[in-house]
C-alpha cells in the first residue's frame, strides 16, 4: 500500500496499480474508452488524462495517462486540473467527428458508453461540420449488427475477439481516419464468444441482433438478477422483459463465476421463453385416444385429484433443468422413496460420482475464476468449447498466467497489456488437452492427445502415478501415453496452482476417477491443485443432491409395483432414455401427469399437462458445477394459466388434501422445509435475503425509474389502470416504485441488482460502481454459496478402477458422443440463430477406419447400436481415433442414445428402384 | 345627493353603451375560436410529402413523457412493406390523453419532428376509454401528392430515419 | 491455388531462408510484395495462399494489407499518384492541389484514368511535410518521391509517364 493524493486528498492504494483503475475504486469520475476492466490498458484513446505534480510545490505539472501511470508512494494528481479537463473535452470532441447523429435510432442509445463519457467531460456542442466518413457494414450473423460508422477506434473489439477469445476472423483493416473493424468478407463470426462484443463495443457498433428483432429502450426493461440455463456453469445473467416478451440477455457480473463475460449460447439461447411452442393453457385428454382438449387450471387440478386420489402410488420424476425447489417439491408430495432422477441414467451415476469426489478429496472445486488464474491446466475429457464455453475462455485466459513471470521481470504491471504481450510474445503456460478428436481450444495447448474416453482415463490415471509412486499406475501403457503423462507429471507439478478440469461429458465414470486421482498426487506432495468439473445440465447437481433414485429404477417400479400416476417435471424424457423403454414406461403407467414449458414428445405423452414457467417467469436456486447455489429471480409475471412448477406441485398438494409441512406454501416456506430436512443444503436459505427484505421500508423495483409507458401501455385493454403483480416470493417488485439504488452510496445486496446502473453510467461500466475494486468481488460480497465444502486435509484412498486398454473390434466402432455449443443444448436451440449455427447430424469417423469399411465421402451410413438403427451421413475426420467414431449428442432430430456404446456401421444399402441401370 | 344619483346614470350609462357593443362571446361549437400558433393540444402524429410517416419508433417521446403517458412499441421496416424512413417504425403508439399534461417534451424530445402538439383542444370523451388514442388516430392522413402506408419503396433509398440536418450556423 | 508456390518457388524459399523456422509470419510482407508484383495487386487467391505459407490465418494477412497503403486489395492503374494531404501538407494547399489536379484530369480521388494507367489516392503522411505539396508515385518498377509539386508540374510527370508506357508500347 501506498499513499497517494488526489486533488489533494490522500488515499490508500496498491502500489503499482493503474490510476485510471485507482480513480474508479475510489468512486472519482474518470472517463475512458480503450480501457476495460478485464482487458487492461493500452492507452491509446489518450481519454484519461489527469495532470500529475512533482510535488506539493509543483505547481504546473504534466498531463499523463492516468491507465498508463502507476501508483507510487506520495504521488500527486489532479483529475480536475483546468487543464486536464480541457484536454478530455477536446479528446472526446475528435473522436466524436465522425461519430453520427443517430442516437435515436441507435440500439445503444441509453445505455452507451460514448453517451456517458460525452456528458461527463461536458463537450455539448459540436464544431465540426464537414462530411463524416462512412462505411459499408458487414453481416456477421444471426447474433451481431455492425454499423462502422459509430466506430470511435477504441480497439477495444479487435483486442477482446482476437486476444482473449482466441478468434481468427475479425481484425483491423486499413489505418488514419479509415480504420475498420470487422471480418475480412461477410460471414458469421466464428467465436463462441463474439456476443460479448455487444458489451466491450463503448458505442453502438456491435448491438444485439436478437434483440433488434424486438427492440425496445433500455429504460423500458423490466429485470431481475438471473442464472443462465444453458450449461452446468451457472453464469450469472441479467434478462430483460418488456410487454410480456423476454427481449434480451445481458451479463451479470459475478467474480466467482463469469465475470465480465458470457458465452453465445447463453447470451442468445433466451428465446425459447417467447416460443411459439409455450405450452401457454392447461391440457387434458379424456383417454389416450382422445384428442389434447385446453382446459382452466382448477379443472386440470380436479383430474389430478381424481387420478390420484384412486391410486396407491405415485411416483416422481425430476428435473437436471428444473430448480432445486421444484424439484423438492416434487420429492415432497410424491415421498423421497418415490422420487427419481430425470437425467439420463448415465448422468445420474456420473454426477452422484462426482458429488462423492466433491465431498471426499480434500480440494475444493476450482471456480471459474479460479480457473482463469491457474497456472497449468489438464483437461481429462471435456471439449469444453461445446460442453461448458465459459470453461474454454477461463482455460484461454490461464495460459497467460505461467508467462506472466517475463513480463514482471521486466516489471512490467500485468495491466499494461500491449507490453506484457509483447514481452510474452507467444509464450503460453502448460494445457494439455485430452479429448476425443479436435477442439477450438487445441491452438493454445501445449499438447493434445486424441484417444477414446477408457484411453484418457488411463492417461489421467498415468499421470497421477507419475506425480505420487503411491497413485495406481495403468498397465500396458503405450510408450507415446507414458512420455506424454511424464511431461504433463513435470507441468503440474512446477505449477504454483495447478487445475485439473474434467466432467461427465464422455459418460465414462473412470475420467472423473482419474482426474480426482491427479489432484489427489498433486495435494499429496502439497500442491493446491484444484478440480474442475463440468456437469450435463443447469441444475444436475441440485437434482442428484436430493438422492433421487435413476430412471430404470422408475422404470422397473412402474412395471412390477402398482403404479397409477406418474408426475414429470420440467422434463422431455426421449431425450433421456430409449424410445422403446419409454413406450413401454408410459405404456404401463394409467396417468401421466407433465409439468413443463415447452411442447415436446414427454408432453405428448401427458393425461394432464401443466404450463410451467421458464427461468424467467420463476424464482429459484440452481445448483452449478461447482455446487454453488444461485438464487434467479422472477423477470416477469407470464400470461395465460402460466405457473412456477413448485407453485403447480403446491396446488396438486391441496386438491390431495396433503397435510401441508410447516409453511410450504410460500417460497420462503418451501425453503425452509428443505433446510429442515437436508440440513446440508443450508447456504441455500443464505444466498439471498428474504422476501420480507425491504431497504428503508421499501421493495426492490425491477423497472428502472425511467420505465416509460405506465399509464398508458395497458390502456387499449382498460383504462383502469391495473395494480402492478404483487411478488411475494422475493424482496424485489413489478414496479418502477421502490427503493432507488444511488450507487455507491446506498445499494442493495449484490444477489438483489436488477441491472447495474449509477448516475451518469448507463451503460454495463457503471458496473464499478458495484465492485469493493474494479474487477474485484461485489460490495458486500458476490451473489451464491457453496454447498459443498471439502473434507479435512487427510488423504482420501486413490481410485483404482483404471480401465483396460482400448481394443478395436472388428466390424464395429465405439461411438463416443461430441457435442456441438449450439445443438447439444435443449432449450437453447429455440432461438433461431442457434438452430441455423447447429452443425447437421453426421458420423465422424477417422480416414482409415473409413477405408477398412469401405467407405467413401459422400456415404449415408446405417448404424445399429443395441437395437436401435440411424442413418447418418459420413463425415470423415482425421481426429477421431482409429477404433472410436464420433456422433454429436443431443440435436433435434437424432433419437436418445446411451453413448459410448459399440455399433455396426454399414453403408446404407442403396435402393435399387433408383439407380440408374444405364 | 345629486352626485348619488349621476353616478348611477354614469353606470347606466356603462350598460347602456355595452349593449351597442359586438359581444364577446362566440357560438361554441358552431363557432371556434382560433388559438395561438404555439398553443398545445391534442397530439398529431405527421407524414413526409410521399406519405411516409415520420415516426421511426425511437421511444424517445415516452422516455421524456413525465406523466408516462405515451406508450411505443417498435417494429422493423422492409422496403416491401415500409412505413417510414429508416430501420424501424412505431408499430404501436398510443397517447393516454387522460393523463396527459400537455407539456409538449414529447415534441422536443422527438429527433424527426414527428410529433407535435396540434391546436385542437376539443379533448372530450364520452367515457375513460375513450381518451386512450391509438396511432390511427393520430397519425395525419397521407396528402396529395402522398400514398398512405405500408408503401411498397424500392431499395436503398430510404436508408436514413432521422432527416439530414443542416450545419449548425455560426 | 499455389500460384504463387509453383510460379516462384525458389524466391520464396529465398525469403523464407531469411527467417527462423518457427517464425514463419515474419515472411508475411516479402511474400505479399512479391505477390503484389505479379498481379500489380493482391488476390484473395494470393491473400489466402500467403496465409498458408506463413502459417497465419487469411484475416491476419487481409488486415496487415489494409493497414500499408503501398499494398493494394483492389485492381487499379499501373501508376498510383498518392498525394498527401495530412494536416501539414494541408496547410500547404495540398488538399487545394489534389483537388484542381483531379478536376484537370477529369477523376475523383480514388478513382483511375480511363485509359488505367493512373490512379489518383489520397493518403496518409509520407514524412516530407515542409516539401508539400508532395506525393509518391507507385509503379511496378518502385517508388518515386515528387516535392514542392504545382498542378502543371504533376501534369508534366504524367505527361512523362504517358509518354513512356507509349515508349514502350511502341518497342513491344
Amino acid at each position: 500500500m501506498v499513499t497517494i493524493y488526489i486533488d489533494g486528498k490522500p488515499y490508500q492504494v496498491d502500489a503499482g496499480q493503474n490510476l485510471l483503475h485507482i480513480c474508479l475504486s475510489m468512486g472519482i469520475n474518470l472517463p475512458y474508452f480503450c480501457w476495460h476492466p478485464a482487458m487492461g490498458s493500452v492507452g491509446a484513446c489518450r481519454q484519461c488524462a489527469v495532470k500529475q505534480f512533482r510535488d506539493e510545490n509543483d505547481t504546473r505539472g504534466r498531463l499523463v495517462m492516468a491507465c498508463m501511470t502507476p501508483a507510487v508512494e506520495g504521488l500527486r494528481i489532479s483529475v480536475q486540473d483546468p487543464q486536464a479537463v480541457e484536454f478530455r473535452a477536446s479528446i472526446i470532441e475528435w473522436l466524436m467527428e465522425n461519430h453520427p447523429h443517430d442516437c435515436p435510432v441507435c440500439d445503444e442509445g441509453g445505455e452507451c458508453h460514448l453517451q456517458d463519457m460525452t456528458v461527463m467531460t461536458g463537450h455539448t456542442y459540436r464544431h465540426y461540420r464537414w462530411k463524416k466518413r462512412t462505411f459499408r457494414n458487414q453481416n456477421l450473423g444471426p447474433f451481431i449488427n455492425h454499423e462502422m460508422n459509430r466506430c470511435i477506434q477504441c480497439y477495444r473489439c479487435v483486442r477482446f475477439y482476437r486476444g482473449f477469445a482466441g478468434g481468427r476472423d475479425f481484425d483491423a483493416f486499413s489505418n488514419h481516419n479509415t480504420v475498420y473493424f470487422g471480418r475480412k468478407t461477410d460471414g458469421v463470426l466464428e467465436s463462441e464468444f463474439s456476443g460479448n462484443l455487444v458489451e466491450v463495443c463503448p458505442t453502438g457498433v456491435f448491438t444485439d441482433k436478437t434483440f433488434r428483432k424486438h427492440y425496445t429502450r433500455k429504460w423500458d426493461l423490466q429485470t431481475a438478477p438471473s442464472v443462465c440455463v444453458n450449461c452446468s456453469l451457472g453464469c450469472n445473467t441479467t434478462p430483460g422483459e418488456r410487454y410480456g416478451q423476454l427481449r434480451r440477455i445481458r451479463n451479470r457480473y459475478n467474480f466467482n463465476v463469469n465475470g465480465y463475460f458470457l458465452c453465445d449460447r447463453g447470451r442468445y439461447g433466451y428465446e425459447f421463453v417467447n416460443s411459439d411452442r409455450r405450452i401457454r393453457q392447461a391440457r387434458l385428454r379424456r383417454n389416450r385416444e382422445a384428442a389434447f382438449e385446453s382446459v382452466a387450471p382448477d379443472e386440470g387440478l380436479q383430474r389430478i385429484k381424481e387420478i390420484v386420489k384412486k391410486s396407491g402410488r405415485t411416483i416422481g420424476i425430476g428435473s437436471p433443468r428444473a430448480s432445486l425447489e421444484s424439484n423438492f417439491a416434487l420429492r415432497t408430495l410424491v415421498g423421497p422413496e418415490h422420487f427419481f432422477s430425470g437425467a439420463t441414467v448415465k448422468d445420474h451415476e456420473l454426477v452422484t460420482e462426482a458429488i462423492k469426489i466433491l465431498r471426499d478429496i480434500p480440494s475444493s472445486m476450482a471456480s471459474l475464476h479460479e480457473v482463469e488464474t491457474s497456472d497449468a491446466a489438464l483437461v481429462l475429457g471435456e471439449d469444453v468449447n461445446n460442453v461448458a464455453p465459459m470453461a474454454a475462455y477461463a482455460l484461454r485466459q490461464s495460459v497467460r498466467c505461467k508467462p506472466q513471470a517475463i513480463s514482471q521481470k521486466l516489471k512490467i504491471s500485468d495491466w499494461d497489456d500491449t507490453a506484457a504481450r509483447e514481452a510474452v510474445q507467444d509464450q503460453k503456460g502448460p494445457l494439455y488437452l485430452a479429448t476425443i478428436a479436435d477442439t477450438r481450444l487445441d491452438d493454445m495447448a501445449t499438447r493434445t492427445f486424441h484417444a477414446s474416453p477408457q484411453e484418457i482415463a488411463r492417461l489421467g490415471f498415468a499421470v497421477a502415478h507419475q506425480i505420487s509412486p503411491t497413485a495406481p499406475q495403468p498397465e500396458n501403457l503405450d510408450s507415446a501415453a507414458l512420455e506424454l503423462s511424464k511431461m504433463i507429471a513435470q507441468d503440474l507439478k512446477d505449477a504454483e496452482s495447478p487445475v485439473v478440469v474434467s466432467g461427465c461429458s464422455l459418460e465414462e465414470k473412470s475420467i472423473l476417477y482419474a482426474a480426482a486421482n491427479v489432484v489427489q498426487a498433486l495435494r499429496s506432495i502439497g500442491k493446491p491443485a484444484r478440480l474442475f468439473l463440468t456437469l450435463p445440465e443447469s441444475n444436475s447437481l441440485g437434482l442428484e443432491l436430493l438422492e433421487p433414485g435413476s430412471l430404470n429404477q422408475a422404470f422397473a417400479i412402474a412395471r412390477e409395483d402398482n403404479v397409477e400416476a406418474a408426475i414429470i417435471l420440467e422434463n422431455d424424457l426421449y431425450r433421456r432414455s430409449n424410445p422403446a423403454l419409454l413406450e413401454a414406461f408410459f405404456k404401463s403407467i394409467p396417468s401421466v401427469i407433465v409439468l413443463d414449458s415447452l411442447d415436446n414428445p414427454t408432453a405428448q405423452k401427458a393425461d394432464v399437462l401443466l404450463p410451467a414457467a421458464t427461468f424467467a417467469e420463476s424464482d429459484g436456486t440452481l445448483v452449478n458445477n461447482e455446487s454453488r447455489a444461485q438464487r434467479y429471480f422472477q423477470v416477469f409475471v407470464p400470461q395465460d394459466d402460466i405457473k412456477e412448477s413448485w407453485v403447480w406441485l403446491r396446488a396438486i398438494g391441496d386438491a390431495l388434501g396433503q397435510e401441508e409441512p410447516g409453511a410450504r406454501k410460500t417460497f420462503d416456506g418451501l425453503i425452509a422445509d428443505m433446510v429442515k430436512e437436508l440440513p446440508f443444503l443450508a447456504p441455500v436459505q443464505e444466498i439471498s435475503p428474504a422476501s420480507g427484505f425491504r431497504i428503508a421500508g421499501a421493495k426492490i423495483p425491477r423497472q428502472p425509474h425511467r420505465y416509460s409507458g405506465r399509464t398508458s401501455m395497458h390502456a387499449n385493454v382498460s383504462v383502469h389502470e391495473p395494480q402492478p403483480p404483487q411478488d411475494p416470493d422475493s424482496p424485489l417488485s413489478f414496479s418502477m416504485e421502490g427503493f432507488l439504488a444511488e450507487p455507491p452510496i446506498e445499494q442493495p445486496p449484490a444477489s438483489l441488482i436488477p441491472e447495474f446502473w449509477a448516475p451518469g453510467w448507463n451503460s454495463i461500466q457503471s458496473l464499478n460502481k458495484f465492485q469493493e475494486e474494479v474487477s474485484g468481488p461485489l460490495i458486500g460480497g458476490d451473489p451464491g454459496k457453496r454447498i459443498i465444502l471439502p473434507p479435512d486435509p487427510e488423504q482420501a484412498a486413490y481410485f483404482d478402477e483404471i480401465p483396460e486398454p482400448f481394443a478395436s473390434r472388428a466390424g464395429e466402432l465405439l461411438l463416443a458422443p461430441l457435442y456441438a455449443i449450439y445443438g447439444s443444448e435443449e432449450l437453447s436451440i429455440h432461438t433461431p440463430g442457434e438452430a441455423q449455427l447447429t452443425p447437421p447430424l453426421r458420423l465422424e469417423i477417422n480416414p482409415r477406419d473409413a477405408q477398412q469399411f469401405n467407405l467413401t465421402g459422400e456415404t449415408v451410413l446405417q448404424v445399429s447400436v443395441d437395437s436401435q438403427v440411424f442413418e447418418l451421413p459420413l463425415h470423415i475426420s482425421a481426429s477421431i481415433p482409429e477404433g472410436t467414431a464420433g456422433m454429436i449428442c443431443g440435436l433435434p432430430e437424432m433419437p436418445y442414445v446411451a453413448l459410448p456404446a459399440w455399433g455396426k456401421v454399414t453403408p446404407k444399402p442403396v435402393n435399387s428402384s433408383t439407380e440408374n441401370p444405364g | 345627493m345629486i352626485r348619488e344619483i349621476l353616478a348611477a346614470f354614469t353606470g347606466l350609462s356603462t350598460t347602456l353603451t355595452s349593449m351597442l357593443d359586438k359581444p364577446v362571446t362566440i357560438q361554441y361549437p358552431e363557432e371556434k375560436r382560433p388559438v395561438r400558433p404555439r398553443f398545445r393540444g391534442r397530439h398529431i402524429l405527421h407524414r413526409y410529402e410521399n406519405g411516409l410517416e415520420k415516426c421511426i419508433g425511437c421511444a424517445l417521446c415516452a422516455a421524456a413523457c413525465p406523466a408516462d403517458a405515451i406508450f411505443v412499441e417498435a417494429a422493423e421496416n422492409t422496403d416491401a412493406e415500409r412505413y417510414s424512413p429508416g430501420e424501424r417504425y412505431a408499430s404501436t403508439y398510443q397517447i393516454n390523453l387522460l393523463r396527459c399534461i400537455y407539456c409538449g417534451y414529447c415534441e422536443d424530445a422527438c429527433p424527426t419532428e414527428a410529433i407535435t402538439l396540434g391546436l385542437s383542444y376539443e379533448v372530450s370523451f364520452a367515457g375513460r376509454d375513450k381518451a386512450v388514442y391509438t396511432k390511427d388516430m393520430l397519425l395525419e392522413p397521407a396528402g396529395p401528392q402522398g400514398k398512405s402506408t405500408p408503401q411498397q419503396t424500392p431499395a436503398g433509398v430510404y436508408t436514413r430515419s432521422v432527416p439530414v440536418m443542416e450545419n449548425p450556423a455560426d | 491455388m499455389n500460384q504463387l508456390a509453383t510460379k516462384y518457388k525458389d524466391e520464396i524459399s529465398r525469403i523464407m531462408a531469411k527467417y527462423p523456422p518457427e517464425y514463419r509470419r515474419s515472411a508475411v510482407m516479402p511474400l505479399l510484395y512479391l505477390a503484389q508484383r505479379e498481379m500489380g495487386y493482391l488476390t484473395d487467391e494470393a491473400m489466402q495462399e500467403i496465409a498458408e505459407i506463413t502459417e497465419m490465418g487469411v484475416t491476419e494477412v487481409a488486415s496487415i494489407v489494409g493497414f500499408y497503403t503501398l499494398f493494394h486489395d483492389q485492381p487499379g492503374g499501373k501508376y498510383r499518384m498518392q498525394v498527401c494531404t495530412d494536416l501539414p501538407c494541408a496547410l500547404r494547399g495540398a488538399d487545394r492541389f489534389l483537388e484542381e489536379l483531379c478536376q484537370n484530369l477529369g477523376i475523383q480521388p480514388g478513382e483511375t484514368t480511363p485509359d488505367g494507367l493512373l490512379q489518383i489516392e489520397e493518403v496518409k503522411c509520407l514524412a516530407a511535410c515542409h516539401r508539400a505539396p508532395m506525393y509518391q508515385v507507385q509503379s511496378p518498377e518502385g517508388l518515386t518521391f515528387y516535392e514542392h509539386q504545382t498542378v502543371e508540374s504533376a501534369l508534366e510527370v504524367i505527361a512523362g509517364l504517358r509518354a513512356s508506357e507509349q515508349g514502350k508500347g511502341g518497342q513491344a
